[in-house]
């Protein structure tokens, strides 16, 4: 048994791949006036699952980002403007969920090995 | 090139949407310059923006001898750029207007291409996409600094 169990390793992972959902959004908002620009976007959450229900390590994932072709518009550009924001805010939220709970477990351990939590 | 992070892929949308306002608001300021730089009438100028590091970038690295990423693997998102201002090749508009220095023959005028609600139009949407990318460095921010406080 490790310091750190594969929760923590979890939580680290999915920062990371929430940090990756971040810039490909801001990417695509930016984005959001370039004629033939196709969405793009990472379901990091769907993949650390199949990663640890597999059996893997997650630490060791690391995400691919997925392109979505569809668009309604006649220049080819796919971005809803709303949609981007919508999950931009919902992302920082679940990033700031993600930090207590990891900033929480360490003050547990923390505490445990007797620096104070 | 790097991998951008959020907070760069929000700036350079905002360094593109403020090109685009600049654009904008000149074609509103020259919407009855019958003088233009050639001594034509004004033509509106249009902006055109191309995603940076996608497939503008792999071309001009390709052209240069730079081998492409392997397929299936998209490139590192760059954000956008501004690939150019074009020239509006619309027809100028023609108004009589017989007292008019520069009226013809027959007393028209030709006026640029402008359309002032267009640019208004164009103007709400630039502001707006200025907003969302605001808020996209904003949100970007406040995770930097989330990371930084589990430091603490």
């Amino acid at each position: 048994m490790s310091l750190l169990d594969t929760t923590q390793f979890s939580l680290e992972a999915a920062m990371r791949g929430s940090m990756l959902r971040q810039t490909l959004l801001s990417n695509n908002l930016a984005n959001v006036d370039t004629p033939g620009y196709q969405r793009e976007d990472v379901n990091f959450q769907g993949q650390l699952q199949q990663a640890i229900s597999s059996g893997g390590s997650p630490d060791q994932i690391s995400f691919r980002p997925g392109v979505q072709a569809q668009t309604t518009r006649a220049d080819g550009n796919g971005i809803s403007a709303e949609q981007e924001s919508a999950d931009l805010a919902e992302n920082g939220l679940l990033y700031q969920t993600l930090t207590q709970v990891a900033a929480q477990r360490e003050s547990i351990l923390k505490s445990a090995i007797g620096l104070g939590g | 090139m790097g991998f951008f992070g959020p907070i760069d892929i929000a700036a350079s949308g905002l360094t593109a949407e403020r090109v685009r306002m600049d654009v904008t608001a000149e074609n509103l300021a020259n919407a009855q310059t019958t003088r233009g730089a050639n001594g034509q009438p004004y033509q509106r100028q249009e902006v055109v923006l191309q995603q940076a590091g996608g497939f503008g970038q792999t071309l001009a690295g390709a052209m240069a001898g730079v081998p492409a990423p392997a397929s299936g693997s998209a490139p590192a998102p760059g954000g956008v750029q501004v690939a150019g201002v074009v020239s509006d090749r619309t027809p100028d508009q023609l108004v009589y207007q017989p007292g008019n220095p520069d009226a013809n023959a027959q007393g028209y005028v030709r006026l640029p291409n402008v359309n002032s609600v267009t640019e208004m139009v164009d103007l709400i949407d630039e502001s707006r996409s200025y907003e969302a990318d605001v808020t996209a460095m904003q949100t970007a921010k406040s995770m930097y600094t989330k990371t930084l406080d589990l430091l603490k």
